[in-house]
């Protein structure tokens, strides 16, 4: 039997009682920001997870309660071409710091594949991996995870489900709701210089070949601000986008990255776009605000800036932009958000 | 190494510990992270910070409780805590109050979202 080595990470967080919307269309222009979130945030309902690709599909999580209602407003908005699917009884599994590196978010990956975990969606925040799971896996999960992943304050799986608070304390904390006039948030970090890369798999079941494929892509020395990882309706096929970025800005590591891709998913076909750049804006705290992806989103498109990815998740957004629009993404997010611009 | 500044931060949003982290040591502090006051105790033990930056609420060990821990312990009673905190008028469902915070006898109080200027002023003040 293969002996696993564990990594030691901070901390692992389950977010429980939640529903997963799956959307896809192939419409374009700012679906996302006018079909998806516009409705959602007139109705006051919050996500607690989304990750969308360009011009495909997104995820998005909410509240239990408000699944049912999340998909009736969608589908009341959706084109003819679009197509919704609702995952009731999710939870959002993440683990943290991945400080970027490959190998903690391979290992994230291959834990849950390793014990049959289906995964729903992947998504990264600044600091944290999460993965959208079905909420009766959870125990399968944690416990996977804990033969991965060494956690300073938790020996076993038995201690971390013991120190989990009631479901009381969660809704205290879920219904500390506000509305800020000019929504704040701790930092805008700009990243250029990034590649982004996007592939389709057959189904989440080959995820360990990505997970793998990410694991040797720590022996380049690169890094992964970004990756989100969103299924086909119906858990069909698996959209794959992560940015990687080098030691130096100069390397070209395309071909090998692209090398190691096919070597363990043989027959994907990986995608890359370069040079984009990342806008890393941490902790608006979405999750408790309603309206927050959209004002994001509102924003970029009237300054015409093209979004290639999203993530949100934790309590940041990430996104991927192209990377001339870049200062002209950087300024109309300084005006809309509250926030030290670096 | 020694002669820097060693700043712990507790919270258990890892977004938001990474954020603060990042402001401090660009500023040239030596930073620990913990994630929730348990650990956060336990990082005291093992290294005794210049100041403590912690967040209010927390799993296992919330903020309140741990501060009130170190300021009725003669040997951490004088490490400087900043608390952070969402509470305050915009969030009136919370339980955790200012009355709370005000009697665990904490250093400062900076409500979140974190401004970075705010945070750094109040850890340099502190030290």
């Amino acid at each position: 039997m293969e002996k696993i080595e564990r990594i030691r990470v901070g901390g692992l967080k389950v977010l429980e009682g939640g529903a997963c919307v799956v959307s896809s269309s192939p419409s374009g222009g700012n679906r996302l920001g006018e079909k998806i979130c516009a409705p959602l945030a007139l109705n006051r309902i919050n996500l607690s997870l989304l990750a969308h690709v360009a011009g495909d599909r997104e995820v998005l999580c909410t509240a239990a309660p408000e699944g049912e209602s999340a998909l009736s407003r969608l589908q009341f908005h959706a084109g003819p071409d679009s197509s919704l699917e609702l995952l009731p009884g999710t939870i959002v599994l993440a683990v943290y710091p991945h400080s970027n590196r490959p190998e903690i978010i391979g290992h994230f990956i291959r834990s849950l594949a390793r014990g049959r975990i289906k995964i729903h969606a992947l998504a990264s925040s600044p600091s944290a991996i999460s993965a959208v799971l079905s909420s009766r896996r959870k125990k399968a999960a944690v416990n996977q995870l804990f033969e991965h992943f060494l956690f300073p304050s938790f020996d076993s799986p038995r201690d971390f489900f013991s120190a989990q608070g009631p479901p009381e304390e969660y809704v205290q904390k879920v219904v500390a709701t506000y509305q800020e006039k000019v929504i704040k948030v701790y930092a805008i970090i700009p990243r250029p210089d990034l590649d982004l890369w996007g592939m389709s798999v057959p189904s989440a079941d080959v995820l360990e070949g990505f997970a793998s494929a990410l694991m040797d892509l720590a022996g380049l020395g690169l890094s992964v601000p970004f990756l989100v990882a969103i299924p086909g309706l119906g858990g069909k096929e698996f959209l794959l986008s992560f940015s990687l970025a080098g030691p130096t800005p100069e390397a070209d590591h395309g071909p090998e990255v692209r090398r190691l891709l096919k070597k363990h998913l043989p027959d994907s076909r990986p995608m890359r776009l370069t040079p984009v750049a990342g806008i890393f804006l941490h902790g608006p705290h979405f999750g408790d605000r309603y309206g927050i992806a959209y004002t994001l989103l509102q924003a970029l498109a009237q300054a015409r800036v093209t979004l290639l990815a999203l993530s949100c998740t934790i309590s940041s957004i990430s996104l991927i932009i192209r990377q001339h629009e870049l200062a002209l993404a950087q300024m109309v997010l300084g005006k809309t958000f509250e926030a030290q611009v670096e | 190494m020694a002669d820097k500044k060693y700043v712990l931060i507790v919270d258990d949003d890892p977004d938001l510990v990474e954020t603060v982290s990042m402001i401090l040591e660009s500023k040239g502090y030596d930073v620990g992270k913990a994630y929730d006051g348990i650990e956060g105790e336990e990082a005291i033990k093992k290294r005794r910070p210049d100041v403590l930056v912690l967040d209010v609420m927390m799993p296992r060990k919330n903020g309140y409780q741990l501060c009130k821990e170190l300021k009725s312990n003669k040997w951490t009673s004088d490490i400087p805590v900043i608390l952070l905190t969402a509470v305050g008028e915009a969030v009136p469902t919370t339980t955790y109050t200012h009355a709370e915070g005000m009697s665990v006898e904490a250093e400062d109080f900076i409500p979140k979202p974190v401004d970075a200027k705010t945070l750094v002023e109040a850890v340099e003040r502190l030290l």
